[in-house]
């Protein structure tokens, strides 16, 4: 142990602690075995008393790194938090005394193996250095001129930010500036509302603080959050804007219905899609296009090519809504006008109900069937789910379909672009693949696998909105049916790019009011962005985290894996090809670390080395004890939490396992497996989220790689005489606190069937 | 099911000449009404498999029908409805709409007779004499019908008479005749006046 350091051990014995465990054993554990330089026993570490005893240590100097084995680390983090110092906790309540049996052996071997882990976790860790930005720029980009965007750029201005409205077209309130009217959002909500667009477009047009750019594309966005360098062109000239962070509002379009043949749309004219139907109710009368007669009969179809494999396989939400709305509009104008809404399943969300009744009230008639085609004579056959016949409605005066919204993810107008036009900034699949020798947990000898050769992903049709000048292209991620990839769950606005968020239905389908809140939060969550970012601080989900990857560039191979794998596009080359993490578009998750084949990407409080120090400081006893050792990667965000939840559920399971938290089963190195598995282990599971279209992961793809990356454990598995059932990756989502405990009994189960781990003893 | 034919406007024509039928675009489909009908085993379709029918435009199916006829006027569907349409009286409509339309024939419809017989003791004496009723209702579909009906229930009515629940002799009557003829005048002003399409 270096002398500049001083470990202390506190070890807290209230919350049962005490009652369940031997604490002067474990002290000396502290002490004699792992050679701390203090060790103090409180009841209740986290009052005000027991803090003290921590600070009053740090400030004398008797303790420059505390170890404090108590509750789990997820809780009580304001209070054992002491400025510049690095503050490791071991997990003695929620995964000890609360989820195993008191006084008992296995629970008493536990719970030293904690306090050995905290300790080797302090030694192999240090505080991270805040590294601010030197300067950074405190103007939001809002690029898309609709409502969303209006929305955004006034949101931002009265934050006291200045916002740079961009529009490809020549005027401002996009898809919906003309409409008549819209849902009601207000209580009672019965009455239809105003369009809200023009009064926004005269707020923003009177607002110093924004400038309004229209037949303006972003047409280079480089740099990285709180200073984007964003090259802005308009009619040919360019300007250069630098941007602290950037919402991406540009909507969506109906979806194509000239694809809809079998409803009619070409057919005849009087077959229109909703949009084309609240063109003419902006335009004033509703008139037939055929003779430009006033319809009197008329049906609406929904779901027209939605929900529909062929066509757009999810649901827009609103389209129910608009239909509604329509039909209320068609029957004030003309009280005599007869509308059948055909519906397959009416969506009518919260106050939605209401709008419905208010169009029964009125006469609109609701059908639940699905139709099957709509002739030229408007004839609109449909099966009748509550007759269950098939049920022809001939004399209809109108069809209107209800499309669904497409995400205007890409520049549509724009050519799509190529691969290779971009390779100057994008880095296709250029992994090199010379491999390094005998490390990454490669047995001597063996030759490394390949690298991971994905099939390269094509560029989605059309342009990029703001043509990143990122190695990963120059999209913002795209995920299953066009629409911006994030994780929609936990953290809706993010994008796979930090500092740029996306708002309203390019995200996905909605309303007005649920638009007005997207616009809003995006804002605010940009603000937040150059906030954080500037003071050298992690965005999401790590939340001011100060620590950064570190490349040690002696040994690194140029092989590219981190900047093909960092799931959000955060790495560049030098000049030397060697890598550059760009700061304030790191989000720390340690993708990078797990990729790195020769393991020379570590952070200063987290590394493949620290998780195989914590691993190897665990005592594993020998086989004839009959007491075997799982080592369980558990990543922070889901796994650990249910297994602290587990613990305060107070459900049981197997005291023969070690559990080390993660940032993300992506910072997982394959070494960190091979190694456990060497030292002993008879059996490693990693813990992480579901990965996939539907995917839970907080890193979007760290799951998926370390699910990928395991698949080839079991060629290192065989080349160490192992079997390879000693692996295995679990999903476990934070609700899974109540199975999570079975999942590991089951192993366990396996574990013994397969024997102990032969390399134990070595 | 036979070759169906389908009107579209029918939803329309109940909506403007249907008593109640104005609200019909307020039923939601929940069944409910056909839940609490006592009679709906005895109809063709449930009150609201019939409004579903209606909707799609099935206006021969609709009037050919048996369920407004086996209605008994119970009124649990209008009490229990949810969204407060008025099944009973749509219902009542659709079956005075089929007579006077041709798809059903009053002489055919026993719940008509039997309402013809009812009528005719209210509007005769002023009150129902049970037993008028019934014989009038029972010879109304002919001589031997009426003969069969009365020997099928010969034993309840015979128990009837020996426990003093059945009087025989002369009909009771209300004391003031001339009285009983000025209301029946009136409602029929009245009935004349919104030409059929009564207030609920």
């Amino acid at each position: 142990m270096s002398d500049q350091h001083k470990i202390g051990a506190y070890l807290c014995s209230g919350c049962g602690i005490g009652e369940a465990i031997d604490m002067e054993a474990l002290s000396t554990v502290a002490t004699s075995e792992m050679k701390a330089a203090g060790c103090k026993v409180h009841e209740a570490l986290c009052s005000e008393a027991g803090v003290k005893l921590i600070a009053d240590d740090i400030a004398s100097g008797e303790t420059t790194k505390p170890m404090i084995a108590a509750c789990s680390h997820r809780v009580m983090t304001d209070k054992f938090q002491f400025d510049g110092v690095n503050v490791v906790r071991a997990n003695l309540r929620e995964q000890v005394v609360w989820c195993h049996t008191a006084n008992d052996e296995d629970t008493q071997m536990l719970a030293s193996d904690q306090v050995r882990m905290g300790l080797s976790q302090t030694m192999n860790s240090n505080a991270p250095v805040a590294a601010p930005q030197q300067s950074h720029s405190e103007t939001v980009l809002v690029v898309g001129g609709g409502f969303v965007g209006l929305t955004a750029a006034i949101e931002a201005s009265k934050t006291g930010h200045k916002a740079i409205l961009v529009e490809r077209s020549d005027r401002l309130g996009g898809m919906t500036a003309h409409w008549s009217k819209v849902m009601p959002e207000r209580p009672p909500y019965r009455d239809l509302a105003d369009n809200p667009v023009p009064s926004l477009i005269a707020a923003v047009e009177a607002d110093a603080d924004i400038t309004v750019m229209t037949d303006t594309l972003v047409t280079k966005t480089s740099g990285s959050p709180g200073m984007f360098e964003v090259e802005l062109t308009k009619a040919g000239t360019a300007s250069i804007e630098t941007i602290g962070g950037i919402v991406i509002a540009t909507g969506w379009r109906p979806y194509d219905a000239t694809k809809l043949g079998h409803l009619g749309y070409g057919a005849s004219p009087d077959v229109v899609t909703g949009v084309e139907l609240e063109d003419m109710l902006g335009n004033g009368a509703v008139k037939r296009k055929s003779d430009g007669g006033a319809p009197k009969t008329v049906a609406f179809v929904l779901c027209a090519g939605s929900r529909d494999t062929a066509h757009l396989p999810y649901c827009s939400s609103v389209c129910c809504g608009a239909s509604i709305k329509h039909a209320i509009q068609l029957v004030d104008a003309d009280p005599d006008v007869m509308a059948y809404i055909i519906f397959d399943e009416l969506r009518t969300p919260g106050t939605a109900e209401e709008f419905y009744r208010v169009a029964q009230e009125k006469g609109v008639i609701f059908v639940k069937g699905k139709v099957e085609s709509v002739g030229s004579d408007l004839t609109v056959t449909y099966h009748d789910e509550l007759l269950g016949d098939d049920i022809p409605m001939s004399g209809l005066d109108m069809v209107v379909l209800a499309t669904g919204m497409v995400p205007n993810s890409t520049n549509v107008d724009a050519p799509t672009q190529s691969i290779d036009d971009l390779q100057e900034v994008y880095v296709k699949s250029d992994i090199n693949p010379v491999a390094p020798f005998a490390v990454a947990g490669y047995a001597e000898g063996t030759e490394a696998p390949e690298p991971i050769v994905r099939a390269e992903e094509a560029l989605p049709e059309g342009g990029s909105i703001l043509n990143l000048q990122y190695r990963q292209g120059p999209h913002i991620p795209i995920l299953a049916d066009g629409f911006s990839d994030s994780h929609y769950i936990c953290f809706p606005y993010e994008t796979r790019r930090s500092g740029i968020y996306t708002a309203g239905p390019v995200r996905r389908p909605m309303d007005f009011g649920e638009a007005a809140l997207d616009a809003t939060g995006a804002t605010l969550k940009v603000i937040q962005s150059i906030r954080t970012v500037s003071d050298g601080a992690s965005v999401h989900p790590r939340v001011g985290d100060l620590s950064l990857p570190k490349f040690g560039l002696d040994i690194c191979t140029k092989c590219k894996r981190c900047t093909v794998e960092c799931p959000f596009g955060a790495i560049d080359e030098n000049a030397e090809d060697f890598p550059v993490v760009n700061q304030s578009r790191c989000r720390r998750c340690g993708t990078c670390m797990g990729a790195c084949p020769v393991r020379t990407i570590s952070f200063d409080n987290y590394s493949v080395n620290m998780i195989n120090e914590m691993a190897a400081a665990v005592e594993i006893p020998d086989e004839f004890d009959e007491k075997p050792r799982v080592l369980i990667l558990a990543c922070e965000n889901d796994a650990y939490p249910a297994l602290d939840m587990a613990g305060i559920n107070r459900h049981t399971y197997s005291s023969m396992v070690r559990v080390i938290p993660v940032r993300c089963l992506g910072s997982v190195s394959l070494l960190n497996v091979s190694e456990s598995l060497s030292k002993g282990y008879d059996g490693v599971i990693l813990m992480g989220c579901k990965s996939g279209d539907d995917y839970q992961c907080h890193f979007v793809k760290g799951s998926g790689l370390a699910t990928e990356r395991m698949g080839k454990i079991s060629e290192t598995l065989s080349s160490m005489m192992l079997e390879p059932e000693r692996v295995t990756t679990m999903d476990v989502s934070i609700a899974d606190s109540a199975k999570v405990g079975k999942l590991i009994d089951d192993f366990m189960a396996n574990i013994d069937d397969i024997g102990p781990n032969p390399f134990k003893g070595f | 099911m036979a070759e169906q034919k389908y009107d579209l406007g029918f939803a329309r024509y109940v909506r403007d000449n249907i008593d109640g039928g104005d609200k019909l675009s307020m039923c939601m489909q929940c069944g409910v009404c056909s839940g609490s009908c006592p009679i709906g085993t005895e109809m063709d379709h449930g009150p609201r498999k019939l409004f579903m029918m209606i909707r799609a435009g099935m206006k021969e199916a609709v009037l050919k029908s048996n369920t407004m006829f086996n209605c008994v006027s119970c009124y649990n569907c209008v009490v229990r409805c949810p969204r407060s349409v008025p099944v009973k009286y749509i219902l009542h409509d659709l079956g005075r709409l089929a007579i006077t339309e041709g798809y059903a024939d009053r002489k055919e419809v026993e719940n008509s007779r039997f309402a013809d017989a009812f009528w005719w003791s209210v509007t005769k004496f002023g009150k129902t004499d049970e037993r008028l009723v019934t014989a009038k209702y029972y010879f109304s579909g002919g001589i031997g019908e009426g003969i069969k009906k009365g020997m099928g229930n010969m034993r309840i009515a015979l128990g009837m008479i020996k426990t003093k629940r059945m009087h025989l002799g002369m009909p009771h009557k209300t004391k003031k005749q001339k009285n009983l003829k000025a209301i029946l005048a009136k409602a029929t002003e009245i009935q004349d006046r919104t030409s059929g399409a009564g207030e609920r």
